[in-house]
């Protein structure tokens, strides 16, 4: 046991030194990105974003490529991508709300407050899911403690309780997450438009068509050639093909 | 303690007077109306929403999805004033809208955002009536065509029945050349309601409206259509291939079959709204290409990129100022072409004037499917020195695609006089209703690229967390439930201490023998006898659950037969025995020898054995 806890807590606490990109690479990237190569920067953001699955600024990078090159769709995509990464980044924040403005959608539904709007998306998913977990062991670390030394209990009564109620809340955020915009979600990126079919074949009529770009929920990703997707603006759901649209 | 309290709250009041005092919010407001507030279904209504402020620019309005309506942008009429460095600008953004169903329909508020605050326009209701008077249906020339298209018209293909044309008027331009896109849709089947307009998407062009979309009736092998023109002015960006991908149509048509081309109600058919079950087709169009041609080499120096066909204007008000005050010079650019794109000329070199920035205002029309319009450039420039100043020519220079040709038009010098002022120069800014100039936006667009090597340290912490094994989190359960069983074993301990004692009463009597024989080997049997003694005693209570003050060894005898039956006569007689020994040992430890002592080590040691076995019986 001993032997499979250690190299775990090994590599949660090297969390900051692992993960550093070579900067003189990256800055080769930008160099090309900066002298229009939008397509070789684009591939050397997306290796940096293979070899760093939690880096939001090679995501950033290439949706900001795929947006020099005409391609609304993909650039959604990327940001969408760096956005559940890193929620607080301005500058992902900014390019995502202009890329889905200028696809004619908005990042901030009307009506919603930005501050309301910015807190609710103030920790990522992977920062909600790892403060749970955290909150999970200390709350269950203390209830032993309560348990064991009862000469401690009052002393350990406000933070165990603290600790619950922690966890409760980082557990209601995630749930009020699961139906953000950007959760389970996917981005049309077929070149101009996708069918909506009402069924997952091609034998279902197409009755509407989703213009590239257009941010969907998928609802159910079993078949193995249509997802399919809610617009919940419109209030429809179709089935579209997967070579049509991808996840966030 | 006192002179920090003050200093925070003198500093809280100066905060709070720096924010009172900071810049007033720029004035912005948009209101819509239309021109009617009934339409017939076959019609189009005008909306205009106008976006006044005061600054050089306003934003566009952005207009919401509206599913009821198809919206064309008709062009934008924009009125500008600078009187004494105050901007006031008012922009009619005009759009055409075609209804798609008839009723009551809903034209949403209209949002326009201005980078801090969304303003919006009030909801517009709109009746949508059918239509009063429908096209009357050719009449056929000769009964043998009648047949022979009726006979067209009923076997007709599905895919023949309802289609769509994408067709450019030229296949080659030059960037910024306008190029007229029509997109016709055909049918010849029945609809219920008018169809949804899902414009194309461009590559290497921009494009503008160019409503109202046109209807009207052809036959085409001998089959009566209804036909839908939706006209796009397009304009290229650069050199290199250019496209027009496919535009679609949604539409709702009726389940019944075709509709003969010769009813008198032929035309009516296409309206018949709301009646019968609808069912959805979908068509596109195909996709046009065109190339957009280098513009040719020998541009004069002054051409920035328009092309068209323009002429060139300029003014000056007032002609008559003093040193210090500000003048106004406006050029003028009228014609046909892309007037967006077009910049302001490059102002000649004025050493006698202080030269402000420039603000452009722009009209946009759509006549006769032409783009063109006017843009006016405004520059403010103040006088340096009094006397007769001049202005240079002013020169501005476009290419001609009709002719093939560039063209450099020029007006001017302008002659002004300057009096002479009160000796100060005053300065001059582009304001907010006289407060100090914000910055004036001229264009948008993303964020540059990171160079930001590190990822923040909490998401790849959290990353890593979040994709911990399941079965790590089971962990702290295991720990929760371990402590609960400790806690109750704890519990249970001090609710039942004679079990324990009872259970532990063999192991620390063989303690106390380790402990007398060493006492042995360091040649000290009184007290090796003492600890075995005491030893004894506390055995037997654990094992008869009497207290060790009250034991006797009649009373441990008793206790012990009673608690375990089985143990024998033996075992008991040993008891005694080795208790005497032990006590007469432990009242006159003088008599205590080596050999003694280990006697009783290795009599008490068989005892317990002895004993042990006997409870276990």
């Amino acid at each position: 046991m001993k032997k499979t806890i250690l190299p775990l807590l090994f590599a949660l606490f090297s969390a900051g030194s692992a993960g550093a990109y070579d900067r003189s690479v990256l800055a080769e990237y930008n160099d090309l990105y900066k002298s229009g190569s939008y397509q070789s920067a684009l591939e050397g953001y997306k290796e940096i974003a293979v070899k760093e699955p939690y880096n939001p600024y090679a995501f950033y990078n290439a949706g900001n490529a795929y947006f020099r090159m005409n391609k609304p769709g993909l650039a959604i995509l990327y940001y969408g991508k760096a956005f559940r990464l890193d929620p607080r980044d301005s500058d992902i924040r900014t390019n995502l709300d202009f890329a889905m403005r200028h696809t004619g959608q908005i990042l901030v539904p009307e009506g919603l407050p930005k501050t309301l709007h910015y807190l609710y998306y103030f920790f990522s998913d992977l920062e909600l899911r790892a403060a749970a977990t955290s909150l999970w062991w200390l709350a269950c670390l203390l209830f032993s403690l309560y348990t064991l030394k009862s000469g401690l209990r009052d002393k350990l009564r406000g933070t165990l309780l603290a600790s619950v109620l922690a966890l409760v809340g980082a557990l209601m955020w995630i749930t009020a997450r699961s139906s953000s915009a950007f959760e389970n979600a996917a981005v049309i990126t077929a070149e101009g438009s996708a069918q909506l079919l009402s069924g997952p074949g091609e034998t279902f009529k197409a009755y509407a068509t989703l213009p590239e770009a257009r941010l969907v929920k998928i609802l159910d990703d079993t078949d193995d050639i249509y997802y399919e997707v809610g617009i919940p603006r419109e209030g429809i759901k179709g089935w579209i093909k997967k070579t049509a649209a991808e996840k966030i | 303690m006192r002179y920090t309290f003050r200093l925070y709250i003198g500093l809280i009041i100066a905060s709070l007077v720096l924010l009172a005092a900071g810049p007033a919010a720029a004035f912005l407001s948009i209101s819509a109306e239309t021109d009617r507030e009934s339409v017939e279904i076959n019609d189009s209504l005008n909306l205009i929403v106008t976006v006044s402020g005061d600054s050089a620019s306003v934003p566009e309005p952005n207009l919401p999805q509206m599913n009821n309506f198809n919206i064309y942008s008709s062009g934008r009429s924009q009125n500008i004033s600078i009187v004494n460095g105050k901007i006031t600008t008012s922009v009619a953004f005009t759009y055409i809208l075609s209804p798609r169903f008839i009723g009551k329909q809903k034209i949403p508020p209209i949002p326009v955002f201005d980078g801090k605050e969304k303003y919006v326009t009030r909801e517009i209701e709109i009746t949508v009536v059918k239509a009063a008077s429908t096209a009357q249906a050719p009449q056929p020339q000769t009964a043998q065509k009648t047949r022979a298209a009726a006979g067209a018209q009923t076997s007709l293909k599905p895919e023949d029945a309802i289609y769509m044309t994408a067709e450019t008027d030229k296949k080659a331009a030059y960037p910024n050349e306008q190029v007229n896109l029509t997109i016709r849709f055909y049918t010849a089947v029945s609809l219920t309601s008018n169809p949804q307009y899902i414009p194309p998407q461009f590559k290497n062009l921009i494009a503008e409206d160019l409503p109202p979309a046109r209807n009207g009736e052809t036959v085409i092998k001998g089959v009566r259509y209804y036909h839908t023109d939706i006209k796009t002015a397009i304009f290229g960006i650069e050199e290199g291939p250019a496209a027009v991908n496919p535009a679609t149509i949604i539409a709702q048509v009726h389940k019944e079959s075709a509709i003969d081309p010769f009813d008198p109600n032929f035309f009516q058919k296409f309206f018949s709204l709301g009646a019968g079950e609808g069912e959805t087709r979908q068509i596109q169009s195909p996709t046009a290409s065109l190339r957009i041609l280098p513009l040719p080499e020998g541009a004069p120096a002054s051409f920035k990129g328009s092309v068209g066909n323009f002429s060139l204007s300029a003014d000056i008000s007032p002609k008559e100022v003093k040193t210090g005050e500000a003048l106004n010079l406006s050029i003028t650019i009228t014609g046909k072409g892309n007037l967006k794109t077009i910049t302001a000329p490059t102002p000649p070199d004025m050493p006698d004037f202080k030269v402000y920035n420039t603000i452009s205002s722009l009209d946009i029309s759509k006549e006769n499917d032409v783009i063109g319009g006017k843009k006016v450039f405004t520059t403010v420039l103040i006088p340096r020195t009094a006397g007769r100043l001049t202005i240079p020519k002013i020169k501005f220079s476009f290419f001609d695609p009709e002719a093939k040709a560039y063209r450099e038009l020029s007006c001017g010098p302008f002659e002004i006089t300057v009096g002479k002022g009160d000796g100060e120069e005053k300065t001059f800014s582009f304001t907010h209703g006289g407060q100090a100039a914000g910055i004036t936006p001229l264009s948008s667009d993303i964020r540059y690229v990171s160079d930001r090597a590190k990822p923040p340290i909490t998401g790849t912490f959290a990353g890593r967390v979040s994709t911990l094994p399941v079965w790590i989190n089971f962990f702290p359960v295991a720990a929760v439930l371990l402590s609960l069983w400790l806690a109750r074993l704890n519990d249970f301990r001090l609710k039942n201490p004679m079990l324990f004692r009872f259970r532990k009463a063999h192991g620390e009597a063989r303690a106390d023998i380790a402990g007398a024989a060493e006492k042995l080997k360091t040649a000290q049997p009184e007290e090796a006898a003492s600890i075995l003694y005491d030893s004894l005693l506390a055995y037997l209570s654990d094992k008869s659950g009497y207290k060790v003050s009250g034991l006797t060894m009649k009373r441990a005898r008793v206790l012990l037969k009673e608690k375990f039956p089985q143990a024998g006569e033996h075992s008991l007689a040993e008891i005694t025995d080795l208790w005497e020994r032990l006590e007469a040992l432990h009242f006159s430890p003088a008599g205590a020898t080596p050999e003694e002592g280990k006697y009783l080590l290795e009599k008490y040691t068989a005892l317990l054995d002895l004993l042990e076995k006997d409870f276990k019986k």
